[in-house]
């Protein structure tokens, strides 16, 4: 019991001495956590909303569509007869005309899916309102994701090719995907005022909802016999189309699923780059400790002590870290898990399962404990003597770059002299950085395939609502999220150096170099490591996209871009490790030389 | 006692009512306090007294590795007392080489890579480095040891580079903190063999030793007591004498 005071005295009292380490640490595992759970929470969301939408709109399980062929004119009584004669069929309602039609009002201009409906509701798929009346003469309702994406709502104008419309109502319907996934988006209209828009009979197809008598079979009934009866018409008049309850379902959840794909893989680099800071700063942390390690074990203190409590404070801080990072992951999640408005009312927070927080858990005290544990094991096995003398590692010699660097200015002398004594912090820095690089590169492709599609659908694509854009920006917040960390790895690794160097460096001030010198030199040390990750982060990014199912060969993105990105990670790194180096520049190098 | 004591030659060094506190209030520490000093080319002087007194302090305050807190301070006829620190760093390159009791070589570095060390970085080309190096590298007697790192060498050795390095850009003055303070009678010896030679070739010399034998070899012996100079005393056996005679030692 004894033992356990101690150590929560002694943690305790290293985290009020060193309370800046100590929040940057659990800011670097709270980030790492909150991916993480959001990446778990997203898990199979979309099931539960799905579901309610299609009980509450009597969601059809198989939807036909026909439209006619250039010239003809579809004829629905014939066409759709094949599915109705199966005897599969207990329900259906339509076949509603339809057309696509130009919506236009002040700043829109797309394309729409108009369908006329009975006044009446129908015993398959009647849409359910979220918002205002159903259709009326000159009265239309839109579909939820349409109208989210478009900014209208009732009461709203609008012109459907040239007539004038109101905004009657918002609806959800499991009939079909939500806009952006379903494209054009739908309008409800009254049928007389659907069939209005039309310029020519010729123009209007049908669509006919079905309910079976085995859902659970539907994939029988689309892809058997009679799906292909209906497929196979005998002229080629029109086009035909059939949607399952499941494809449906199966593409809702895409959207879903993508961001959970973005997530879980963006909160693995984010473990990685929290891993690289956290052991660079607990690195740093034990050098500046070696001393007080010393002492402990000069007033009795066992191995097994002074190891337990360099593990102990990492782990309450792991954990800590932990706990918040799963609340903050619960609260954000329902802001990523709203698809849109498409589907019924806003869906409930998703459940975190039991196992999703131990998963959480174990990865913020897996990183904590990886980090800790060469350095808690060093801690517990140097002599008390050598400890109390709290000598520096001795520092690696790599001869070529010594003399390499004596032909270099000052400051590259000084930062590559830097770099070659501690070669494995340097790796942590750069592999921190190629992550963050590549996760840039990764966003900047995706951007640029975005915009080529854009650019080539723009009569559908419309506003921030689009699958493309939000995957988009879910991908650059994280990929800022993690240049932010490995920024701030740059900066712990240019304080470790600076704290690891203060001899070396308090030295050369006392041979003549310039504050400006070693603070550039300092800079010039993380430089190097910068450079490095920069190109490598490039085709890393590349292999990362290609991996995560991007084409490149559809829409690589311009070289420039990729270029520029070398000088702008090095003039990140030298901004964020100006601080930490101007302060390890400027200290007094008599304080330091008389401390020896 | 404040006032200075003037030998020939031109001031390398010239210190006028030089003091450095550190804390405030209480806590207030002097560590030199009202000290004035002139410390000509050529000259030797040993700054003794017992631990703690403040002749470290006023040795970094001579070299500009600290800011006194009042008081003024010239270096080769440069006021260095309020010299913003750049320019202060380019000065001292040529004109102060300093001396560590721990000797502070650079571990990673071999002799001979810490010994150009100073003259790359006041901007010296590789070569010409690497050849002054081996000059002093042969006039401390460790030409054999250039490769050798730190870890490698005998603390005398050691000593012996850390002034072969101190002189690498032929400094006006060589300023030594305790230069025998880590070592035994035999290294002690080789180092003040090595003074006495800087000495004879009028290398302007500052010692601050508690040792006696080191204080003997100087032409000018200061006392210091709570940060102020308390005696002064002017040897007149320097050069004159052999250095075993002076110091006691065997060679």
């Amino acid at each position: 019991m004894g033992r356990i005071l101690l150590i929560w005295r002694l943690v305790l009292g290293d985290i009020r001495r060193r309370p800046v380490q100590a929040a940057m640490l659990v800011l670097m595992i709270v980030t790492t956590t909150t991916t993480l759970t959001l990446g778990l929470a997203l898990h199979k969301v979309t099931d539960s909303p799905f579901a309610r939408t299609r009980a509450a709109t009597r969601g059809p399980d198989v939807v036909a569509q026909i439209a006619p062929q250039s010239g003809a004119v579809a004829r629905p009584a014939t066409q759709f007869a094949s599915l109705l004669r199966s005897g599969q069929v207990t329900a259906i309602s339509g076949p509603y005309p339809f057309s696509i039609a130009s919506l236009t009002a002040p700043g829109i201009d797309i394309l729409a899916q108009a369908e006329g409906r009975d006044l009446a509701p129908a015993k398959l798929d009647q849409p359910a309102l979220t918002e205002g009346s159903w259709v009326r003469p000159g009265g239309a309702v839109l579909e939820s994701g349409f109208a989210a994406s478009l900014g209208l709502k009732p009461g709203d104008a609008i012109h459907l090719n040239g007539h004038r419309f109101t905004v009657a109502g918002v609806a959800v319907s499991a009939a079909q995907c939500f806009y952006p996934v379903t494209k054009p988006g739908v309008i409800w209209l009254t049928r007389t005022d659907a069939e209005r828009l039309a310029p020519r009979a010729q123009a209007l197809g049908y669509v006919l909802n079905l309910k079976l008598a085995h859902p659970e079979a539907v994939e029988d009934f689309a892809f058997g016999p009679i799906g292909n009866a209906f497929f196979n018409q005998p002229s080629n008049e029109v086009v035909t189309s059939l949607q399952t309850w499941l494809d449906i379902r199966h593409e809702d959840f895409q959207v879903i699923s993508v961001d959970e794909k973005g997530l879980l893989i963006s909160s693995s680099l984010l473990a990685l780059v929290a891993l690289a800071t956290i052991a660079v700063v607990v690195g740093a942390r034990m050098t500046e400790q070696t001393r007080r390690v010393g002492l402990l074990k000069a007033v009795g203190a066992t191995p097994w002590l002074v190891a337990a409590v360099v593990l102990a404070e990492h782990l309450l801080l792991a954990l800590l870290a932990a706990v918040a990072g799963v609340a903050a992951g619960k609260l954000l999640a329902p802001l990523l898990t709203d698809p849109g408005a498409g589907l019924l009312g806003s869906p409930p927070a998703p459940p975190l399962p039991a196992t999703a927080i131990l998963i959480v858990v174990a990865v913020a005290v897996a990183v904590a404990v990886t980090a800790t544990l060469v350095p808690a094991v060093r801690a517990a096995r140097v002599s008390t003597i050598r400890a109390l003398a709290d000598p520096a590692h001795p520092p690696r010699r790599r001869p070529w770059l010594i003399a390499l660097s004596a032909r270099l200015p000052v400051p590259l002398l000084f930062g590559l002299r830097l770099l070659a004594r501690r070669p494995r912090r340097a790796a942590l820095t750069a592999a921190s950085l190629t992550i963050a690089v590549a996760m840039l590169v990764a966003a900047l492709s995706l951007q640029h395939r975005i915009d080529v599609h854009d650019q080539t659908n723009a009569g559908y694509l419309v506003g921030s609502g689009s699958v493309a854009d939000r995957v988009s920006h879910l991908v650059y917040l994280l990929s800022g999220i993690l240049v932010v960390l490995a920024g701030v790895t740059a900066m712990f690794t240019t304080w470790a150096t600076a704290i690891d160097a203060q001899r070396p460096t308090a030295l050369a001030r006392a041979l003549g170099a310039t504050p400006r010198q070693v603070g550039v030199g300092l800079t010039a040390a993380q430089l190097i490591p910068g450079l490095i990750a920069a190109c490598l982060g490039i085709p890393v990014g590349l292999g990362l996209y290609q991996a995560a199912g991007g084409h490149l060969h559809e829409a690589s993105p311009p070289l420039l871009w990729l270029l520029a990105l070398i000088p702008g990670t090095l003039i990140v790194v030298a901004a964020l490790t100006a601080i930490p180096a101007r302060l390890g520049a400027t200290r007094s190098p008599a304080e330091v030389l008389r401390s020896d | 006692m404040t006032e200075p004591i003037l030998a020939g030659g031109e001031p390398i060094l010239a210190a006028r009512t030089l003091s450095k506190e550190y804390g405030t209030a209480s806590a207030l520490v002097r560590a030199v306090d009202d000290v004035s000093l002139t410390v000509n080319q050529g000259e030797s002087v040993a700054i003794v007294g017992p631990s703690g007194c403040g002749k470290s302090t006023l040795l970094y305050l001579l070299g500009g590795l600290e800011r006194p807190t009042a008081g003024t301070l010239a270096l080769d006829s440069q006021p260095i007392h309020d010299m913003p620190e750049s320019r202060l760093a380019r000065l001292r390159r040529h004109a102060v080489g300093f001396v560590f009791q721990a000797f502070h070589l650079v571990d990673e570095l071999t002799a001979l890579e810490n010994i150009e060390l100073p003259a790359l970085l006041a901007g010296a080309s590789p070569s010409a480095a690497r050849e002054r190096a081996r000059d002093l590298l042969e006039q401390v007697d460790l030409s054999d040891r250039a490769a050798h790192l730190p870890s490698a060498l005998s603390g005398g050795q050691r000593q012996r580079v850390a002034i072969a390095r101190a002189l690498a850009n032929r400094p006006r003055v060589v300023l030594a903190d305790e230069p025998t303070g880590n070592l035994d009678s035999a290294a002690t010896t080789d180092v003040l063999r090595l003074f006495d030679q800087l000495r004879t070739a009028g290398q302007t010399l500052v010692v601050v030793t508690h040792d006696s034998r080191v204080a003997a070899t100087a032409d000018r012996l200061i006392s210091m007591r709570d940060g102020a100079f308390v005696d002064e005393t002017r040897l007149t056996g320097g050069s004159a004498r052999s250095l075993t005679e002076i110091t006691g030692l065997e060679a």
